[in-house]
């Protein structure tokens, strides 16, 4: 991966490079008060105290820091962090692409810049350059991996309590609802719509993906499963061949789609789904980002997957 | 070289080149629907005949909704290319002419990177605003174009040229800045210029289809006039060719042509560029059969090309921008090394 390019799919290609090599490693031993972290780049990351000084990179950690009760230390953020509402009141760094604005987030002075899996290892590497402690997470497939970085960024921002906390509620919830789902005997067939522009041929996400994996553990069969790719554009005739019983819109959240417009679509009417009414629009950032509001998502797909296992 | 007679036998030849391509482009498919059933089903939908078919009904939607008129979609958007591309290398009597060359690819991905980065595109209108983007951006970046070209009271083909290349450049730094500007609107965008956003359905066709019709006609009124063009303007306004309304009756067709295959079809390459010159290699130089048959070439090359790009990789979809580089390059490098004569 020699070229940079402003597509994020190759980003996330990139980082998935780097999937197995996304254990933390924690430093337990008592005589050194340094933290030291190693990340999602292989790289030891060292803080000196806890940072009070955050800029994140992506919507995701800016999830967490908020959700661990750091966001009082968060300076700066990435354009598309704009959950809870409060990070909208932070300094935007302005967009990833085509390059993080190196200059912004000199200005902020920063102790600790949290960087994720989509975003470009050039950056991090320029970043560092300029003598900037980042830290970057991991690219999240399983909730496991969410955990750790819900972990790594407790320990970085000195809230390593509030994050195991934080871990432990999410697990719950989650055990709650895959205790319900984990005996289904039938697992109904779910299309993910990620993007729709064009509508022969909608971008969903495939093995390798955190929304995969979440279908998956709320006993629905994903229909994106076909393919090994993490995320492709599958055609309409092979959509309307599987016939999903659920279609969940994700694409509802940068695309606008609604039941009514898929209903629209040429060809899209004899779908199952569209005449059982089972065409959902769905918040995609529930699941696209690995945050705390993972839970959440899962829940929310949960019940509409199987909607006799919850009242 | 002139051919005094038309090649009859190449005519042949390439209608059955595009009926194979058809059957092939219906029958073969990410899904498995077999050639007999393709057949009933077909029978079915003829008037008077009442067929109570075994299959399933998705056989049919898949079939009539999306794989015929996908098929009609391409072989139209191919067929207007090539002839708008045989018209340019024509008019501006340059081999590296094709339908993008006075600005209308840059102004028309302008156009739908406008709409795709706005509000509307969130809106039920959304898709149906972007073809029509397009067709506004590439029609007025031509108009902006020939007009600044003007000298006096003529247009000539070198300042066209010229006018054509820097706004082109300026409407495509201004994609690219809107892009950036606006980065949720950009990998639509990226995608729509690799392979257009058809949306499926006959409702493409039906806009596209009398553009290719009224263009084809003008185009073959004026194929004597484009012959004649051969010689340099001086020579045919000497033979009586009216210069200024021809070139402006043949840049207004073809460009009408080019908005309307590129709003839904995206900015393909190659197809105009290449048939025009596949079919002078194999034809001659005569304007009266260079026409007709590059719209039957460029029908059945991208129909070709959009099978390719639903079966490679199926049930992955690859842009048919993609595949129409991929293979129309090497064969027409291949002809070209072939036949060492100049063809221009």
């Amino acid at each position: 991966m020699k070229h940079s390019s402003p597509a994020p799919k190759l980003l996330i290609i990139a980082a998935a490079l780097f999937v197995f090599s996304t254990c933390t490693s924690i430093d337990t031993s008592s005589s050194q008060p340094n933290i030291i972290l190693t990340d999602a780049l292989d790289r030891d990351v060292t803080l000196e105290d806890p940072a009070r000084r955050i800029i994140s990179l992506a919507a995701s950690n800016t999830e967490i820091i908020f959700a661990v009760g750091a966001g009082k230390y968060l300076v700066g953020r990435d354009e598309y962090s704009d959950y809870p509402p409060a990070a909208l009141s932070i300094t935007s760094i302005g967009s990833l692409y085509p390059k993080v604005n190196a200059e912004a987030v000199v200005a902020l002075e920063p102790d600790l810049v949290l960087a994720a899996a989509i975003t470009n290892p050039k950056d991090v590497t320029a970043l560092s350059d300029l003598g900037l402690t980042v830290f970057t997470t991991g690219l999240a497939v399983t909730l496991d991996d969410i955990y750790t970085d819900i972990i790594a960024i407790g320990i970085l921002t000195g809230q390593e309590t509030n994050a195991k906390t934080l871990v432990n509620d999410m697990q719950e919830r989650i055990r709650a609802v895959t205790d319900a789902t984990s005996h289904v005997d039938k697992h109904p067939r779910i299309f993910y719509e990620i993007d729709a522009s064009d509508p022969t041929k909608p971008w969903t996400p495939g093995p390798g993906s955190l929304i995969d994996t979440i279908i998956g553990l709320v006993g629905g069969s994903n229909i994106g499963a076909a393919r090994t790719d993490p995320y492709w554009q599958i055609s309409l005739e092979q959509l309307i061949h599987e016939d999903p019983e659920v279609v969940l819109l994700g694409s509802s959240t940068f695309g606008g789609q609604t039941p009514d417009l898929v209903a629209q679509r040429p060809g899209w009417d004899s779908l199952l789904a569209v005449k059982r009414g089972t065409v959902y629009v769905f918040d995609d950032n529930l699941i696209s980002r690995p945050g705390p509001r993972v839970a959440e998502g899962l829940e929310l797909l949960a019940h509409l997957i199987h909607p006799d296992k919850f009242k | 070289m002139m051919h005094r007679r038309p090649p009859i036998p190449l005519f042949i030849v390439m209608l059955g080149a595009f009926v194979v391509a058809t059957i092939l482009g219906v029958t073969i498919g990410t899904v498995d629907i077999p050639s007999r059933a393709v057949l009933e089903l077909l029978a079915a939908r003829l008037p008077l005949l009442h067929l109570d078919l075994p299959y399933p009904d998705k056989f049919a939607t898949i079939l009539f909704e999306i794989r015929l008129p996908r098929v009609g979609l391409m072989a139209i958007t191919g067929a207007t290319l090539a002839a708008a591309g045989t018209t340019y290398q024509g008019l501006f009597r340059n081999p590296l002419a094709d339908p993008y060359l006075v600005g209308i690819a840059s102004g028309a991905g302008l156009g739908a990177t406008l709409v795709l980065s706005s509000r509307v595109y969130e809106t039920s209108i959304g898709l149906q605003a972007v073809p029509l983007g397009a067709f506004v951006g590439g029609i007025l970046t031509v108009a902006i174009v020939i007009i600044s070209a003007r000298v006096g009271s003529s247009t000539p083909i070198t300042t066209v040229l010229l006018s054509g290349v820097a706004i082109g450049s300026f409407a495509s730094a201004f994609t690219t800045f809107w892009m950036l500007r606006s980065p949720d609107g950009l990998w639509r965008a990226f995608n729509w210029m690799l392979g257009g956003y058809a949306g499926g359905g006959w409702t493409p066709i039906m806009i596209v289809l009398p553009y290719l019709i009224v263009g084809y006609v003008i185009l073959q009124l004026n194929a004597r006039s484009l012959n004649v063009l051969q010689l340099g303007e001086e020579q045919a306004q000497q033979l009586g060719i009216r210069i200024e309304r021809t070139k402006f009756t043949l840049i207004a067709a073809a460009t009408l042509m080019t908005a309307a295959a590129v709003s839904f079809g995206g900015l393909i390459g190659f197809v105009g560029l290449i048939v025009p010159h596949v079919i002078r290699i194999l034809a001659g130089p005569d304007y009266r059969t260079l026409v007709p048959l590059s719209v039957l070439g460029g029908a059945t090359f991208l129909m070709f090309c959009d099978l390719a790009a639903r079966t490679l990789l199926a049930p992955q979809e690859i842009p048919v921008g993609v595949i129409t580089a991929l293979a129309g390059t090497p064969f027409f490098i291949f002809l070209l090394r072939r036949l060492k004569r100049s063809v221009f």
